[in-house]
């Protein structure tokens, strides 16, 4: 392909979309629940995983995202390899999931613990003097008032995460970037500006789609107002 | 019915209940008052085990817990025999008025949700909130916020309702309306503990009134003994700034 034109590049980049919505959607699953399980960790203060916790979330969030790839792909496997398992089963692939879960997860653990922080400390004491017990409690009371509030955060970080998925090629994952990358090698580089516009282009149809999804789901969240100065609008 | 011995309390190195023995008997209503910050609200929090006494035994219906060696059993079945009252009422904001009053009949008790709504509804209908009972928390005053939060501590049938300072962030305008409610419920013979600010209140309501001060009981006894023939300085002094009608009629 000397001289493709744009529905080439936008079907070739098709083909390989398949794996960009692998990468982000199998991270954004793993990562909501990674983030749920540390920030039940931290707001119930266990200790050890505690300081852990609150290590591994600074760490994620203080290091730049394609080192945090680098270290997964090249620094983890000698690592599992010294003790005695077998590192085959990491590609390129399975190191951007595994990296960007970490990543999207140690970004969470702070979106929702100030969420669950925002519900004041009284409901807690009327739940508790009633006799709930904390799965209950948790179900009926903090969860759904902790969601509404979080719902913004985890839409920018969703975000955050869509666009870092741009960065796996640097490992060598050939994802919509990476097809790119390579088409316009193929032609000397001289499709370089339309082809990433392209790029461009699909990237914010997905962001789009995120901000959509969330949107749907503050809307469902909306029907009761927050007293704490978070009001959701309209209600 | 009530009973505490020696309660001891501490908040890191503050000390704020120092060694409290309390006897409450079925039906009575009991009266705390005092200066602010000598652990009225805490006595009351020691029932439902909302704060961790460090040393004291408690009696309370049937069950008999010593607080050294309390478990998560005894701490729940503690609270679901009783109810509480909250200074800022606490409703659940992501319910309405009626899920509020629903909600621990159908989750801690059991209840069928028809079974509830009804009773809920007759409790709404006693504290005269009936007409609103799908709106949310939010849009209520404080007198109806605590008027619906009356309604759900009457839900759970507890044996002891604990009132921890039910007007004080109340408009002056509203405070009748929540004392006139907590009247009927005191009529209905259910027993009550209550923490408060209102000196004529205290003295209406109760059939026994206890002068706290520095974590100790300082003094207990009827309304009739506390507020006109104490013999205790300490407390003729702190109701003679608080009971303003008794320090003029003195004079």
């Amino acid at each position: 392909m000397l001289n493709p034109t744009i529905t080439e590049i936008l079907l070739s980049l098709m083909q390989v979309s398949y794996i960009t919505l692998i990468v982000l959607v199998v991270s954004a699953i793993c990562g909501l629940i990674l983030g749920t399980i540390l920030t039940i960790i931290v707001v119930k203060k266990i200790p050890v995983l505690k300081q852990i916790t609150v290590t591994f979330s600074s760490f994620t969030r203080s290091v730049p995202i394609i080192i945090q790839l680098f270290i997964v792909f090249y620094a983890l496997p000698p690592v599992i390899e010294s003790m005695g398992f077998s590192t085959t089963y990491i590609t390129a692939t399975v190191a951007s999931i595994v990296a960007l879960s970490l990543y999207h997860g140690g970004y969470l653990v702070e979106v929702f613990r100030a969420a669950y922080r925002a519900l004041d400390k009284g409901q807690h004491e009327a739940a508790d003097s009633m006799g709930y017990t904390p799965i209950q409690k948790f179900r009926r009371i903090t969860l759904p008032q902790t969601i509404p509030v979080a719902l913004p955060g985890w839409g920018n970080a969703l975000i955050h995460l869509i666009h870092d998925t741009s960065l796996v090629f640097a490992l060598g994952v050939v994802d919509i970037m990476g097809r790119g990358q390579l088409i316009a090698a193929s032609s000397y580089g001289m499709n370089q500006v339309k082809i990433f516009l392209i790029i461009a282009a699909i990237y914010i149809v997905l962001t789009f789609l995120s901000d959509a999804i969330i949107r749907f789901f503050e809307k469902k969240n909306k029907k009761f107002k927050l007293d704490s100065g978070l009001n959701t609008k309209g209600a | 019915m009530l009973e505490f011995k020696n309660l001891k309390l501490s908040f890191g190195n503050k000390k704020v209940l120092k060694g409290v023995d309390l006897n409450v008997n079925k039906g009575d209503v009991v009266t705390f008052i005092g200066p602010s910050g000598t652990g009225k609200t805490t006595i009351l929090k020691c029932v439902n085990y909302l704060v961790e006494p460090n040393e004291g035994n408690m009696h309370l219906a049937d069950m008999s817990v010593d607080f050294k060696k309390i478990n998560k059993k005894d701490i729940l079945s503690l609270r679901r025999k009783t109810a509480m009252v909250f200074q800022q009422f606490n409703l659940f904001k992501n319910k309405t008025v009626v899920e509020n009053v629903m909600d621990a009949q159908i989750v801690v008790h059991n209840k069928s949700k028809s079974e509830a709504y009804e009773k809920s509804m007759e409790l709404l209908d006693k504290v005269g909130m009936c007409d609103k009972e799908n709106e949310y928390p939010s849009k209520l005053s404080g007198g109806q916020q605590q008027r619906v939060s009356i309604a759900r501590a009457l839900a759970v049938n507890p044996e002891i309702v604990l009132f921890d300072e039910p007007t004080s962030a109340l408009d002056p305008e509203l405070v009748n309306d929540v004392l006139s409610v907590i009247e009927k419920v005191a009529k209905t013979g259910v027993t009550i503990l209550l923490v408060t600010h209102e000196m004529d209140f205290a003295r209406k309501i109760s059939n026994k009134v206890v002068f706290m001060e520095n974590g100790y009981v300082v003094e207990e006894g009827s309304p009739e003994q506390i507020f006109e023939n104490s013999q205790n300085e300490r407390t003729k002094q702190f109701l003679s700034k608080f009971y303003l009608k008794e320090a003029v009629s003195a004079k």
